[in-house]
Parts: structure tokens; C-alpha cells; sequence
């Protein structure tokens, strides 16, 4: 395989069966389309280029910036044609709620601007909502924009009915699969896979999958918000169904752990569904059945949803030296010094005074001559062992007294003579009317 | 309909539902101050301050919870606040008075909001704290100070239009406060009027449920206040206002059904939800939903003080990565906080007493009429949803079969609905039952009430728990000492 872009190996991604084992079906091959192959990781690859392509000749004769509502997957694959492209991308929404998506758009030169939340007190004076304002910047605009609009352009769509769907039927040896089943988020993917199929063999069953409504998996539309996408035609769906972050995440993990296939939460929500969805049609018939399901992304991407959501899967061995470690009675017991014991102190022993707040904090004020390790520095620094000689007296400060007690205390227990922590903290040192400085 | 009874169940904790089932006791009341009555509940004003300062406790911080006085114009909440270590927040010079005279000293006391002479006079006369909005109202009390020789007037510069850095957040537009990028300007002057005010810090109200927002807000004002070090003041403080929002129904389910089968209404699948369709913002555009939902988000898993203590939580990009609260304390900031309906969650209901019920020819929702205008109970103007619960005036009502009804207003407008929603109630109501709603010390009590028509406007009660028993006197008779006020 050899290409002149990078856009030329957008499509043609593998279908591969998942092991039987696995799913426990016993009368239907189900088969995952694996869109994470993409070049840009994901399903919306395809709609991005087949949306922005045609527009990308006049876009940069008049330097147009390439905008979209998009939360993650469609905006990565657009600020990378446009990028190649030497255009601007901005990304407007309020979904995006993972920060490594949002970070990974950010390297890639995008602008991302975050929609306004809700008014706490409605307000009766509010002519639109921050969407319709959008919209109508963009109109105003004239050609300042190339919006590329995937909720309602037809050519999302068309990129699923011309590419992703007579893919799967050709991967098939020309069968059209028994069911097909899709996560809906613009709805491109499965109304232009779902339409190519029925246009093959009606008898397709399509099954819809979207986020139960108080949960969130990134990607993908709750039912009530699926009804505010252009593409979307309920008719398109035999069936819809919802999907729990948790089960989405166990989809995920099987495909992950079991398949070898690294997708991402919507591949798994797709694999989840599709299995609770056929089990119960697995016994009606001996006949041999096939089913298809997409997987949308890459796991890479999702690691802080999967910490927040199920932080037991990224469960690490405990460490040493860690404050957490300490007894409560431990803690009461470090060696404490009040502000005037230790004016004094600092006077005729000239202790290292730690101060473990932020830098921002400490550059704003502190103790004369004190040095600034910030807590989580120390923490990381004690692991390995003393970072002081036993013979230096150390005197740890914090805004309260009580982190400065566990340092106080676990340097204790690792041995140092003579650690205190500043009773009360720099809070009591100012209220003391002790003097802090700004160097 | 389509037959299943869409509830919206207020959320009642144990105080607030004790009172709804004191039947009894709410019936005499009406009886004796008639229809609509609000009824608050002073104590439990006393309970959500403690949950604020639970907060405060538990990342260490000190700083004053300020009462948003505009929230209700009870005399006898904010009695029993002066009673607390609370402060207010007053928004006019008529709340000023009032708080100055249900026994604030100056100390608790911060000016917000628009402000007259007479306002700005009386505050820096009485040596409140002042939340200055603009140059031009920083020159204002500048002037006043020095023309009447008063001491300098601590001030806390309001400030808007924060920027965040990487992601940019896009912020709606207020009318109050100094944009951050003119900080500068606002900066020279309080230098030039250093003989007449002292610069307490800095103080910012947005109104949004978005924690994002806030979060940039507050970091934004750390950068503030580190621009005002860097020019030799001393700010201490930083007052985030308000906004911290209530839950008010019970069951997130009857929240989702509710809103689902309302979209479902809107786009024509199923029967209309309201009062000849309305949409609550959303509207059917060819098959495709469009607009925004126009109501308040009634179920709020997160709110009042556990919204702050998620706000507190959040970590500041530009500032390492460490959590809001642990900056504010290692600033040694004091936080400043103004919650006003969050202060008045479960505080108060309204009650207002059927007058009609007519069933419709040809079938449908019952239209119930109350002895209550839309404007006295004003959940509606805050889009915020939710059943009354039904007081029965008698013993048990003719069964016990749901009903659909639509409530209506006593005043001769058709526009007169307590709620465009259609409401299922688990049985129909009769004449001489109380409807009452839950919640409504918030902004829905008198925030919006008029005389219209010759209409009383609801009077208002104070009404305490002494044992077992609920006792009440008016809202202005109403004192932390009045007699008979349970275990004090
Ligand atoms: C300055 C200020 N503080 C506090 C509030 C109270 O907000 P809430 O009642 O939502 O807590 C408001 C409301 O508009 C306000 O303007």
C-alpha cells in the first residue's frame, strides 16, 4: 500500500470476527468494523473528509478557519486536513469532558471554545440559545468559516452510504449482515451504513444505540438528544436501546482484554449492546446468522473517563513512604512548634524552614528565607528517603498545620532527630502578626 | 394522554415534610390569613448555613457565608440569620435598612447589585463593605467619603469577563462588574482615592449552573488579586457570589420521563404536556428538535453546599494543577460566599386554596382554579417544574384515582396559569383542599407579586416545630426570641 496523502488511507478498515468464545453466541458471527484503524483514529475521519474535501480549495484561497460543534473525534480529523491543508480549526462545544481529547486538539493547533452553561436564574431577556447565536455568527460571517455543520450535512452521511457500508458487504463476500448495530451520535455513520445495507437486502435489522440519560459516554447522544440532530430519522432504527457508562466500559475491557481490539468506550457501548441485543435472538433459530457493530475510536484517548468512572482498573500497588500511611495517632504525636517558638528557634538554630505550599502562593508571601518544596514534590522526594541530613533541624510549614504534622511526622518515623511543623501554619504566622515577605 | 401520570415530586426533607403534613395546623392558618399564604421556616435557613460552613470546614477556610437578601424579603429569615454568624448580602437600600434592623452589624453586611446615593451614603455611613461595580461608582464613593468626612470604606472590586487560558470558555455577558482586562484602570484608581477606600479584594457573581465557568472565574480572580500584590495593596478576600442552585425533585427518573415525553410532545409523538403545546423553548423544526430547553434543571444531583464544595475541587490549570480551595488557602484568601437560593432550600412552601374544579366536556384535564395569582407562586418564572402536593381539607377525598389538571390563577387573564404544564396529581383535589407548593422561598415567594386587580398579594408566616406541634406567628412578629420557640 503505497499513497501520496494521508487522507488516501482514510477507509477500507478491517472487519474482524470476534471469537465466540468470547461473546457466547452460538448461532451468530458477530464482526466489529474496526473505524479506530483510520488514520486519525476514528470513524468520523471519513465524514470529515468527505465534508471539508470539495470545500478545501476555496477555503484556503480565502483563508477561511474550518469550525465545528464537535467534542472530540470529528474535530481531531478536521484540524488535521486542515492543518495539512494550512488552515485554522476551531471546535465549539460543551461536551467536551475529557481532558486528554481536549489536550491531544490543543497540540494539534485547534482552538476550542466551551459554550456558556445554563442560566441559574432564567432570564427572560435571552433572545437565543449559545447554539442559535453560534449559527447565526456564522452566517453573518460570509466566508470567514468553513463550517463543516456534521450534525446536518448530508455528506457525513454520504461518506458511511458510499464507503463504510458497501465495505462491510464486500467483506462479507456480498452478504448483507443480518443485523447491524451502531452507537448514534451525528447519526452519519449509521443511517449512511444502514441505508447502503437496506438498499443491498431490506430484511436488515439496524439497532440504535445511545447513552442512558443521565449517563454520559463520549461520543454518543442520550435519547433526548439524538432529536436535536439534523441527520437523525428515527425511522432509520428498528430498534433503539440505551447503554450505562459501566456497561460501555465492561464492552470496552472485553474487547480490549479479550479481543485484542484497543477501541474505545463507544466501541465498547456498540459491543455491549450488540451482544445483550442478540443473546436473546441466538436460541429462536439454527440457522447461521451474521452481525456487524462499529468500533468508533481508540482507548488511548479515554484513560481519565476510565480513572474517574473505574479507577480499580488502574489500580497501582501502594507505595512507600507515603504520608497516607500514617496513624492518626502518629500524626497527633509530630513534634510541633507554635509562631513564637518558632521565631525563636529560627533565631538561634537557623532550622530549614520548608514551606509546602504552591509556588504561586509562596512567591505571593512567606516566611524570610524559607525554602518552597511544594507539597506533591515532597511527597515524591521523601519516597526515595530523607532528603535532609539528620543534622539539619527542619522546620515544615503549610497554610494550616495539618499536612506539615504528616510530613512532621513521616520524617520522624523515617528517622530524622529533628523535624516540627508550624503549629497552626502560615495562617497563624500571619495572624500573629509575624512577619512575611515578598522577594 | 397516553394514560401514565408524569410525576414531578418535590424533594422534601424532614422539616419541609413534616410541615406539608401538618394538615391541621396549614388549614387554620388559611383559614385565618387566607388564600395564598406563604409559610417559611426559619430554623431550616440556620441548618443550610451550617452545611455551607461544613464546607468552608472542611478545606480549612475561613470567610463569611453572605445571605443574598434579594432572594426573599421574609423578615423573619433574616432575623433568625442575624441569630448565626451569617452575613448578608443587600441589593438596594431598602434591604440595607432592613438588614441594619434585624441586628446585622456593618461587619456582616456587603452593598452588591445597582446602587443609588442614598444606597452608597448609608453603606459607607454605616461602614458596610461595599462590592464596587465600576470606576465611575469607585469615584462616586470616593467623593461621598470626603464630602461628609467618613472613615474609608472597605471595597471588594467586582470583577467580569474572566479569560481562561488553552480553552477558551465562553462566557454569557453580565452587566455588572469591571472587565478583568481593565483591572488596571479600576487599580489606579483606588490608588488615587487610597484616602477613602480600602481594598478589601475582589468579587465576581456569574449566573450559571456551570461549575467550569465559576472555576475560571475564581482562578481568574487569584490572578487578580496577585496583580493588586504586586501594586502593594493587601486584598484578603475573594467573594464568588451566588448561584449555587437547589434540587428540587425527588426522583431523577420522573425528571427524565418528564423531559423526554416533553420532547416527544414537542416533536408530536405523543400528546402535548402544556397548555396549548408550549414548547418550553423547544420547538418542532420539520421533524428535528430545535431551540433549548427553557427550564430550570429541577433535578440537581449536585447543589447548594456540596455545589460549592465540588467548585472548591476543581484544580486551576494555570496555577499547577492545585485544587481552588487549596490556592485560596495557601493564599491565605478568606472566601467569600452569597448564596441566596441555595440559603433558602427547603425553607418555605406556598399555599393556595382550590376554588374550582370543572371537568371538561368531552373529557380531558380537569381545570382547577386557585385563590392565588401566577405571580405568587412564581415557580413558573424560574422554569422550575414541580407537583403540588395536595392538602385535603377533609378526611379521605372521593378516591384515590391520578388525575391530569391544569391550575389557573384567580385573576381575569387568560394568561393567569400557576403552570403551563399539564400536572398529574395522585388524586383529585376539591374545593376548600390546599395545594401546596414546596420550596418556593427562592425568588418564586414574593420576588414577582403584585396587587394586580385588587388581589391580595400572599401574606406571610413564620412557623417553627416546638415538639411534636408546628407553631407560627407573622413573618414580621417573628424574632429569635419570640416566646415558645421550641428547645431554645
Ligand atoms: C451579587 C449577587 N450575589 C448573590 C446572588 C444570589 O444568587 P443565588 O440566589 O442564585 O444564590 C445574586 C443573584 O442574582 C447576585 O446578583
Amino acid at each position: 500500500m503505497r499513497y501520496d496523502s494521508i487522507t488516501e488511507a482514510i477507509g477500507n478498515t478491517p472487519l474482524v470476527r470476534i471469537d465466540p468464545a468470547v461473546h457466547g453466541l452460538r448461532t451468530i458471527d458477530l464482526y466489529a468494523k474496526l473505524e479506530m484503524l483510520n488514520p486519525f483514529g476514528s470513524v468520523k475521519d471519513r465524514a470529515a473528509w468527505s465534508m471539508a474535501g470539495p470545500l478545501l480549495a476555496e477555503a484556503v484561497e480565502h483563508g477561511s478557519q474550518v469550525v465545528e460543534l464537535s467534542s472530540g473525534n470529528t474535530a481531531k480529523a478536521l484540524a488535521v486536513i486542515a492543518g495539512m491543508h494550512g488552515l485554522g480549526f476551531k471546535s465549539v462545544t460543551n461536551r467536551m469532558r475529557v481532558p486528554e481529547i481536549k489536550d491531544l486538539l490543543l497540540l494539534l493547533g485547534a482552538e476550542i471554545e466551551e459554550l456558556p452553561g445554563q442560566s441559574e436564574c432564567l432570564d427572560p431577556t435571552a433572545t437565543d440559545d449559545p447554539l442559535t447565536l453560534f449559527h447565526r455568527t456564522l452566517a453573518a460571517s460570509g466566508s470567514a468559516y468553513l463550517h463543516t455543520d456534521q450534525y446536518f450535512n448530508p455528506r457525513n452521511t454520504e461518506a458511511h452510504l458510499t464507503g463504510t457500508g458497501p465495505e462491510i458487504v464486500k467483506d462479507l463476500d456480498g452478504r448483507v449482515p443480518d443485523w447491524f448495530v451502531a452507537c448514534v451520535g451525528t447519526a452519519g455513520s449509521s443511517t449512511g451504513v444502514a441505508r447502503a445495507l437496506r438498499e443491498e437486502d431490506p430484511s436488515v435489522r439496524v439497532v440504535g444505540l445511545v447513552a442512558a440519560k443521565s449517563d454520559f459516554i463520549p461520543g454518543i447522544r442520550t435519547i433526548d438528544e439524538v432529536q436535536e440532530v439534523g441527520l437523525f430519522d428515527p425511522e432509520t432504527y428498528d430498534t433503539m436501546e440505551s447503554v450505562t457508562a459501566d456497561q460501555a466500559i465492561e464492552g470496552m475491557l472485553t474487547l480490549n482484554r479479550r479481543c485484542g481490539i484497543l477501541g474505545g468506550p463507544t466501541g465498547g457501548a456498540a459491543y455491549f449492546g450488540a451482544v445483550r441485543h442478540l443473546r436473546a435472538l441466538d436460541a429462536e433459530s439454527e440457522e447461521r446468522r451474521t452481525a456487524v457493530f462499529i468500533v468508533c475510536d481508540r482507548v488511548e484517548s479515554y484513560l481519565s473517563y476510565v480513572r474517574q468512572r473505574r479507577p480499580d482498573l488502574l489500580g497501582r500497588p501502594p507505595r512507600r513512604n507515603s504520608p497516607a500511611d500514617l496513624s492518626e495517632a502518629e500524626v497527633g504525636g509530630a513534634p510541633s512548634v507554635t509562631v513564637a517558638e518558632a521565631r525563636r528557634w529560627i533565631e538561634t538554630d537557623r532550622p530549614l524552614v520548608v514551606d509546602l505550599r504552591s509556588p504561586y502562593a509562596y512567591a505571593a508571601l512567606h516566611i524570610d528565607g524559607s525554602v518552597n518544596i511544594v507539597d506533591e514534590l515532597f511527597a515524591e522526594l521523601v519516597r526515595g528517603g530523607l532528603p535532609f541530613s539528620r543534622r539539619q533541624p527542619v522546620l515544615l510549614a503549610c497554610p494550616v498545620g495539618e499536612q506539615s504534622a504528616r510530613y512532621g511526622a513521616l520524617l520522624t518515623r523515617m528517622g530524622h532527630p529533628d523535624v516540627r511543623s508550624l503549629a497552626g501554619g502560615i495562617i497563624a504566622w500571619r495572624d500573629a502578626g509575624a512577619p512575611l515577605v515578598r522577594d | 394522554m397516553d394514560g401514565r401520570p408524569l410525576y414531578l415530586e418535590p424533594r422534601l426533607e424532614p422539616r419541609l415534610r413534616s410541615l406539608v403534613a401538618a394538615h391541621g395546623t396549614l388549614h387554620s392558618i388559611v383559614d385565618a390569613l387566607g388564600s395564598p399564604l406563604h409559610v417559611v421556616v426559619p430554623d431550616q435557613i440556620a441548618e443550610n448555613l451550617e452545611r455551607f460552613r461544613s464546607v468552608y470546614r472542611s478545606h480549612h477556610l475561613s470567610g463569611q457565608v453572605f445571605y443574598a437578601h434579594k432572594a426573599n424579603r421574609s423578615s423573619a429569615l433574616l432575623r433568625r440569620l442575624a441569630a448565626t454568624d451569617a452575613g448578608v448580602d443587600v441589593a438596594s437600600l431598602g434591604e440595607l435598612q432592613h438588614a441594619l434592623g434585624a441586628g446585622f452589624s456593618a461587619g456582616r453586611i456587603t452593598a452588591t447589585g445597582p446602587k443609588n446615593p442614598e444606597f452608597l451614603w448609608l453603606a459607607a455611613r454605616a461602614g458596610v463593605t461595599v462590592s464596587v461595580d465600576a470606576v465611575a461608582e469607585l469615584d462616586q464613593l470616593a467623593a461621598l467619603v470626603r464630602k461628609h468626612t467618613l472613615a474609608p470604606v472597605r471595597v471588594l472590586l467586582r470583577l467580569s469577563g474572566f479569560e481562561s487560558s488553552g480553552v477558551k470558555v465562553l462566557s454569557r455577558r453580565s452587566r455588572f462588574g469591571t472587565p478583568v482586562r481593565e483591572l488596571e484602570l479600576l487599580l489606579e484608581a483606588v490608588e488615587r482615592h487610597a484616602d477613602a477606600v480600602d481594598p478589601a479584594g475582589v468579587a465576581f457573581h456569574l449566573d450559571t449552573t456551570s461549575v467550569t465557568e465559576k472555576a475560571t472565574a475564581l482562578e481568574g480572580s487569584l490572578a487578580a488579586l496577585e496583580l493588586c500584590r504586586s501594586r502593594g495593596l493587601r486584598p484578603r478576600a475573594v467573594d464568588i457570589g451566588g448561584g449555587f442552585g437547589i434540587g428540587y425533585l425527588a426522583e431523577r427518573e420522573q425528571w427524565e420521563a418528564y423531559t423526554t415525553a416533553l420532547t416527544a410532545a414537542v416533536l408530536g409523538r405523543r400528546p402535548p404536556l402544556t397548555w396549548g403545546g408550549h414548547g418550553y423553548g423547544l420547538r418542532n423544526e420539520s421533524g428535528t428538535l430545535r431551540g433549548t430547553l427553557g427550564l430550570y434543571p429541577a433535578y440537581r444531583s449536585v447543589a447548594g453546599a456540596a455545589y460549592l464544595d465540588e467548585l472548591l475541587a476543581r484544580p486551576a490549570a494555570s496555577l499547577g494543577g492545585r485544587p481552588l480551595a487549596a490556592l485560596l488557602l495557601e493564599h491565605l484568601y478568606d472566601l467569600h460566599t452569597e448564596p441566596g437560593r441555595a440559603l433558602l432550600d427547603q425553607c418555605g412552601l406556598t399555599l393556595a386554596r382550590v376554588l374550582e374544579v370543572r371537568t371538561q366536556e368531552g373529557g380531558g384535564e380537569l381545570l382547577v382554579r386557585l385563590a392565588a395569582k401566577a405571580d405568587d407562586i412564581a415557580l413558573e418564572d424560574h422554569g422550575v417544574l414541580m407537583d403540588p402536593v395536595v392538602v385535603p381539607r377533609g378526611g379521605a377525598g372521593p378516591g384515590d384515582v391520578p388525575v391530569a389538571v391544569h391550575l389557573f390563577g384567580s385573576l381575569c387573564l387568560e394568561t393567569d396559569l400557576i403552570t403551563r404544564r399539564t400536572v398529574f396529581l395522585p388524586r383529585r383535589p376539591e374545593p376548600g383542599d390546599l395545594l401546596a407548593f414546596a420550596n418556593t422561598a427562592g425568588y418564586a415567594m414574593d420576588f414577582h407579586a403584585t396587587r394586580a386587580q385588587h388581589q391580595p398579594a400572599a401574606g406571610k408566616v413564620a412557623a417553627w416545630q416546638d415538639g411534636d406541634a408546628w407553631r407560627w406567628c407573622l413573618d414580621d412578629q417573628f424574632w429569635p426570641i419570640t416566646p415558645a420557640r421550641g428547645a431554645q
